[in-house]
């Protein structure tokens, strides 16, 4: 009797689990390592913790052998692994969450609160900080060539290639729709390399630039009135999703939350946007993402190819919005620091940061940052736009 | 949109490139019309306001003010036991913690709270 308990017990186990069917399942012990290391990152290094804490506990999670945390019996999102007579209630748990990324309710909501969170008045008061925005997609199209040519298809290059945006929710989103079974990875080197831009970015700017260019000074941004904070959200909205409807829901979320910031009449809303439905979202999404990273999927060259070209990507998109940089400093006579060009990337405000830090560097009174935040915000929306190019392009 | 069956294959470098030329050049165009609707509108919106404070500037201005009491600084606040440096420092702070602007607020009086002061040192 006591050794059929123990018997069962055993079998229940995770350890068990681990060798079921004669098969080792050594891949699920890497990912949680790799899960560990992560948490060592995020809690010690507090690197992108917001982030990084629900990602790497999702990884940890789905990776316990036998939990099921990710199992799908009903076929609602993956048909692969079937069980006859299962209901949607014997799905897992994190499975039945990850609905918000498969049906891009997470990362619009996110977009909401990014919206309540930014401050368009730099990007108002210059307006061809637009045009760094722009050109600092660049990486995106260099990557989905280089995707195309590795092999990969169109929907997966498109994919992979938006990680160039340097936007965690608009890379998510677009690959919800194109290529979800290539989430976890490009969710992960997403949001890896937005952590890493103090580290990425800077080699790229000291090698595109001169020491007289990154000196440079720029003149105090205009004051913006409240009128054209508030017009701004509609009339951008209306013109882009006129041009190209497929980026609506991303940019018709963002420029709602920023309307809710800026119209002043609605702060109760503005709070819970940007402060706890912005937090209760990011940890599903964090934790959702994290769990798509399955050991026995994850662990392949594919994956290793995801992570080259999205570091490629990033590269170019830093390498797009320097050049522009550089062709507005010689057409403005040395008026425009070509530093901020790099802010372009959409990581917000991290990039801004970056493009600070290594101004002030060669020039101690240099104040960039304002200056940076117009492409930096830019950036969100051109990336949203290139999403929406490439939904256009390759969605069903 | 691209059909389906270009979609499921791999798609030659000829046609890969010239998506990422439409695609850059789409992002660079949508991007440039969004600033100068910007440039349009914000100068619209600035000759707007720019027309309305000049016309309020053209109504006859109200009758002076009568001569403030002592200890009473410019806008009607009561300075009791601060200076007008410090007073203008926590009336700048509070319009920023609210977001009110300083002319849609009013401030009564600025005191000086000793007692508490010492109160909270010894804390």
């Amino acid at each position: 009797m006591i050794k059929d308990v123990l018997m069962g017990l055993w079998e229940a186990s995770g350890f068990a689990a681990l060798t079921a069917d004669g098969v080792f399942l050594w891949q699920n012990l890497v990912m949680i390592l790799v899960s560990f290391v992560l948490l060592y990152f995020a809690i010690a290094k507090k690197c992108e913790p917001l982030l990084l804490v629900p990602i790497a506990f999702g990884i940890l999670l789905a990776n316990l052998p036998g939990a099921g945390l990710m199992d799908d019996p009903t076929g609602l999102m993956d048909t692969s692994n079937i069980v006859e007579g299962a209901h949607w209630y014997d799905t897992g748990v994190l499975r039945l969450i990850y609905a918000g990324v498969k049906s891009s309710i997470f990362p619009c909501l996110i977009f909401l609160g990014i919206g309540c969170m930014t401050d368009f008045g730099p990007l108002l008061s210059n307006p061809v900080s637009l045009l760094l925005g722009a050109a600092a997609q660049l990486g995106i199209y260099v990557a989905f060539v280089v995707a195309i040519l590795l092999g990969f298809t169109p929907n997966e290059a498109a994919s992979i290639a938006i990680i160039g945006g340097a936007d965690g929710p608009t890379a998510i989103y677009l690959t919800g729709k194109l290529a979800s079974h290539l989430l976890g990875p490009i969710a992960v080197a997403a949001y890896s390399y937005m952590a890493l831009i103090p580290f990425i970015q800077p080699p790229i700017m000291k090698l595109l630039t001169t020491e007289k260019e990154r000196k440079v000074e720029m003149k105090q941004l205009r004051k913006v009135s409240k009128t054209e904070k508030i017009v701004f959200p509609v009339v951008v909205l209306v013109i882009c999703a006129f041009i190209l409807p497929s980026v609506a829901p991303l940019l018709g979320m963002l420029m709602l939350g920023n309307l809710f910031k800026e119209c002043g009449v609605v702060d109760r809303l503005s709070d819970t946007a940007q402060n706890a439905l912005m937090n209760i979202v990011t940890i599903l999404l964090g934790l959702t993402v994290g769990a798509t990273t399955n050991g026995a999927t994850f662990l392949k060259l594919e994956t290793l190819k995801i992570v080259a070209l999205g570091l490629m990507a990033f590269c170019f998109s830093t390498v797009g919005g320097l050049l522009l940089g550089k062709l507005l400093y010689i057409i403005t006579g040395g008026k425009v620091n070509p530093l901020i060009g790099a802010a372009g990337v959409s990581a917000v405000p991290m990039a801004a940061r970056v493009a600070q830090n290594e101004g002030r560097k060669y020039n101690p009174t240099n104040f960039l940052l304002m200056h940076a935040m117009g492409p930096n915000v830019a950036g969100v929306i051109g990336s949203a736009v290139a999403a929406g190019f490439l939904l256009a392009m390759f969605g069903n | 949109m691209l059909s389906a069956n270009i979609l499921s294959m791999k798609m030659p470098l000829s046609e890969a490139l010239a998506v990422s030329l439409i695609g850059i050049a789409t992002v660079i165009v949508i991007l440039a019309v969004i600033a100068c609707l910007i440039i349009l509108v914000s100068k619209a919106i600035r000759a707007i306001e720019a027309k309305t404070s000049s016309e309020k500037e053209e109504t006859p201005a109200p009758a002076p003010a009568a001569p403030m009491a002592k200890g009473t600084s410019a806008g009607q606040v009561e300075l009791i036991n601060t200076n007008e440096k410090e007073a203008a420092v926590i009336m700048a702070i509070v319009a920023e913690k609210t977001g009110l602007s300083l002319e849609r607020l009013s401030f009564k009086s600025i005191k000086l709270m000793e007692d508490e002061k010492k109160g909270d040192e010894n804390k």
